[in-house]
């Protein structure tokens, strides 16, 4: 059993995280209103944000559109740059702490499971590999061959952080808008957070740009006491258990199953060897 | 470079729209814009708005629609496109928008009356626009396509109106 204080020392991951969102939304909704009053330091949206000379780019949009442009643009680089080395160390967490729809999408999830059993079918992490990663080629392809930056337009996080602009510019309900309420009806209406955990093109890059070091949860098999359901994939925002699954499964790092381990099994690791654990395993499964 | 598949589909369908100053050619712009909005933001009048479904894959493109709220070449625009589809260093003389047509049967000038709105609000008269011998307005090559003209022509049907340029398609 762990002390009082070592469970105190792991609450708290959840208010931080939405302190983190709620943050991120508001700050999303006033830079329109500042640039609007003639203030220009910050400008931009989750796709691309400026604040005074530094450039922050979102790399599946910029990605999508080296591609569709055909040309390498050394201030798309630079402005990835900070955002890749981001995800390097910590991990894809813009999915779970900074996204505006991944806010919405987890509010949208915890109403609609409200009443029933909350959980997760068997091995839905493993469901959403093959969909995690077609979505990604098949934006990419289309975004080259149509020469068009196709997942630039509807990612989510974009979509929403853009909506205050373009309806403030049209004074009615913006095209954002429009695709927002269709991606709103796939929340409610597909399989649980299938956007955020399998189809956005935005998180699967994030996914995907790991490195040996990057921070991740690790469940150690030794202290875990739970049967093969556990309260760390039922409670997981993101269908996955920290138990079995891979390096590229999807984990966004929202801490939710280290809050929730009644016996402090799950922790926070960025050890090259819990690294080489899973690893292994993922061969194993294969 | 080519626009691919859809530039090629979109030109042949329908004529773009007006660009914010600085727009690379249709093809190259609507590859590059990555729709992050920071034009729309930090325009001050309101000149730039989303495209609509309308214009098919490039919803959500900057576009202005001069009659609405022309462009008064402030030139923030430009610097803030992370992505080149704006030139970043644009000189106001060297922007091509789009060029200003004369209709002569709705102009006030070409109806005898001494009217010179057009030259009078536009931000570079006698350059981008002139006078001929019997005093009818004359665009010339140097006209940037703010629209400026379009939005102050006090004719009853808007005389003047500007049109996206043939080198921009």
């Amino acid at each position: 059993m762990s002390s009082p204080s070592a469970a105190r020392s792991r609450t708290g991951w959840t208010r931080w995280r939405q302190i983190c969102q709620f943050s991120v939304a508001l700050l999303y909704l006033a830079i329109p209103l500042v640039n609007r009053a003639g203030h220009h330091q910050v400008s931009g949206t989750l796709a691309a944000l400026k604040i005074g000379p530094i450039e922050l780019v979102e790399p599946a949009g910029a990605l999508s559109a080296m591609l569709a442009g055909r040309h390498i643009a050394a201030s798309l680089l630079i402005g990835i740059a900070p955002l890749v080395l981001l995800a390097l160390i910590a991990g894809p967490v813009f999915c779970s702490w900074v996204c505006p729809w991944g806010l919405a999408s987890e509010l949208i999830d915890k109403a609609r499971h409200r009443g029933s059993k909350y959980g997760w079918g068997a091995n839905s992490w493993i469901a959403v590999r093959k969909l995690r990663a077609g979505s990604i080629l098949l934006g990419f392809a289309i975004s080259a061959v149509f020469a068009l930056p196709l997942i630039a337009l509807i990612s989510p996080p974009r979509l929403l952080a853009a909506l205050p602009i373009e309806a403030i510019a049209l004074k009615m309900l913006p095209p954002t808008g429009v695709l927002l309420l269709a991606l709103l009806a796939f929340e409610l209406l597909g399989p649980r957070r299938v956007w955020c955990r399998a189809l956005c093109p935005v998180g699967a890059l994030t996914n995907f740009i790991r490195s040996p070091f990057t921070v991740r949860v690790a469940a150690d098999p030794a202290r875990c006491l739970c049967p093969s359901t556990a309260l760390c994939y039922l409670q997981c925002h993101w269908g996955i258990d920290p138990r079995l699954a891979g390096r590229f499964d999807g984990c966004t790092n929202c801490m939710r199953c280290i809050e929730v381990c009644p016996s402090g099994a799950v922790e926070v690791t960025f050890a090259l060897k819990a690294n080489r654990q899973t690893r292994d395993r993922d061969r194993r499964q294969l | 470079m080519n626009g691919g598949v859809l530039g090629w589909l979109r030109n042949l369908l329908a004529p773009p729209p007006l660009r914010p100053p600085g727009a690379k050619t249709e093809s190259e712009f609507s590859a590059l814009c990555i729709r992050c909005d920071r034009c729309l933001e930090v325009c001050p009048y309101g000149t730039l708005r989303p495209a609509g479904f309308g214009h098919g894959a490039s919803v959500g493109t900057p576009l202005m629609i001069p009659a609405k709220m022309p462009c008064y070449l402030c030139m923030l625009c430009p610097p803030v496109c992370p992505t080149g589809a704006l030139e970043r260093n644009m000189d106001k003389r060297a922007v091509r928008i789009g060029i200003a047509r004369v209709n002569t049967e709705a102009c006030y000038a070409h109806m005898g009356v001494l009217c010179r709105t057009c030259i009078d609000q536009c931000p570079f008269p006698y350059e981008a626009i002139g006078q001929d011998s019997e005093l009818h307005p004359v665009v010339t090559d140097k006209c940037v396509g703010c629209g400026i003209c379009e939005k102050t022509c006090p004719a009853p049907e808007v005389a003047i109106r500007v049109e996206p340029r043939k080198e921009r398609l």
